[in-house]
């Protein structure tokens, strides 16, 4: 049930799986990354130290480099501006080699269920040979596909799937795998 | 439509593309950074007021992930994460960028956008050309999202600035403009088919017609 979970919020993650057991949640969206921490839970309030995050640190990864690449319908090909965002997250990761990552793939394409699953494992794959191809070892990262689950929106409309046919680049410290 | 968005609607920039910075703002440039074939300067981030940097807030909004709200009275951008959390860019806003709030869509992206200034600004300054390739004199810096609804160009569209000092103020031209810097990221966050929201603004200010086109800092 760990989805887009980074390693601080593992209490957090018992929070929502909790949540979602007992039935409440609201969307059946991934839950998160982004808890915050910051005393103030107003609209504007800095999460997580604001402007002044750590080097290095997850939310750096957040902040400066960018968690998601985005793919066309149907395929697992990493376009200019996906390479663009790869570039950034290999640099950072050769720069930082106490992080590992968990890659996960989406899709909301045509085809079944396991196809859906099989291109969201292509696009895992995708992401993990290109950041090996720009320096990051293979076995600090772990690339797995989810197929049609966890939709950040449910639509037929390019809103809903441009925002779901995604991998999401998961630092984490100590990493489940 | 190949062009679509470069200047038929109203949104439009800054006409001292091809002016040389003041000293003073020189000031808020430090060094240069090579972008898919052109040199642009980066910010001195020293002389930015924090809270126009990118960064991390809490955002309460039903809006879903990936949605762009435009908050032109604070000038604030927000880019809508998980848990009522948002990724905030300071902006600027023009005149233009007060006369429509609503939904969008962002169906065009551009990487270091032509300009196209308008015949109103073009009979003000005749010098101006009729239209200006992208690159680093170009008002519009490295990129320009364009937002459209149900397929039309609403001539509204987020875009770099040649004048980081502008960013959170209103300025007298141009729609909603981000530090170079801030805008490369936005494009690479938002794919074709991002949702946007430009929140309703109340007493949008109006700007002297006979002022100065832009600020530049003394």
């Amino acid at each position: 049930m760990r989805f887009e979970l980074g390693n601080r919020t593992a209490a957090f993650a018992a929070v929502m799986l909790a949540a979602l057991t007992a039935g409440c949640a609201t969307s059946g969206r991934p839950s998160a990354t982004l808890q915050s921490t910051s005393t103030g839970d107003a609209t504007n309030a800095p999460v997580q130290g604001g402007i002044n995050v750590q080097g290095g640190s997850e939310e750096d990864f957040i902040v400066n480099v960018g968690r998601r690449t985005f793919f066309p319908e149907g395929a697992a090909t990493l376009d200019d501006t996906a390479q663009v965002t790869l570039d950034k997250q290999a640099q950072w990761l050769v720069e930082y080699p106490h992080w590992k990552v968990k890659l996960q793939g989406f899709a909301d394409d045509q085809g079944t269920e396991a196809e859906q699953k099989a291109l969201s494992q292509k696009r895992a794959d995708a992401v993990r040979d290109y950041l090996a191809s720009k320096g990051v070892p293979r076995d600090r990262m772990k690339a797995k596909g989810y197929g049609r689950d966890r939709l950040v929106g449910d639509c037929a409309d390019i809103e809903c799937t441009a925002q779901n046919r995604r991998v999401i680049t998961n630092p984490q410290e100590e990493p489940d795998f | 439509m190949a062009t679509a968005g470069a200047g038929a609607a109203g949104c439009l920039s800054q006409a001292d593309a091809a002016t040389k910075p003041s000293k003073a703002a020189l000031a808020f440039f430090q060094g240069t950074a090579e972008d898919n074939g052109f040199v642009f300067r980066l910010t001195n981030w020293k002389k930015i007021d924090p809270k126009w940097r990118r960064q991390l807030v809490k955002y309460k909004s039903r809006e879903p992930q990936g949605t762009v709200v435009v908050d032109t009275s604070n000038h604030f951008l927000y880019l809508i994460f998980e848990n009522q959390t948002a990724l905030r860019y300071g902006v600027g806003v023009g005149r233009d960028g007060f006369r429509w709030y609503g939904r969008a869509r962002i169906d065009r992206k551009a990487l270091w956008p032509r300009w196209v200034p308008p015949p109103e600004m073009r009979e003000r300054q005749p010098e101006l050309p009729e239209y200006m390739d992208g690159g680093a004199d170009n008002p519009l810096g490295p990129r320009a999202l364009y937002l459209f609804r149900s397929g039309k160009d609403l001539g509204y569209r987020l875009h770099g600035t040649l004048e980081p000092w502008s960013i959170g103020s209103n300025v007298s031209s141009g729609c909603v403009r981000m530090f170079s810097e801030d805008i490369i990221d936005l494009y690479q966050r938002c794919p074709v088919g991002t949702r946007v929201l430009v929140l309703k603004h109340l007493g949008a200010p109006v700007i002297n017609e006979a002022a100065p086109v832009d600020t530049q800092p003394q």
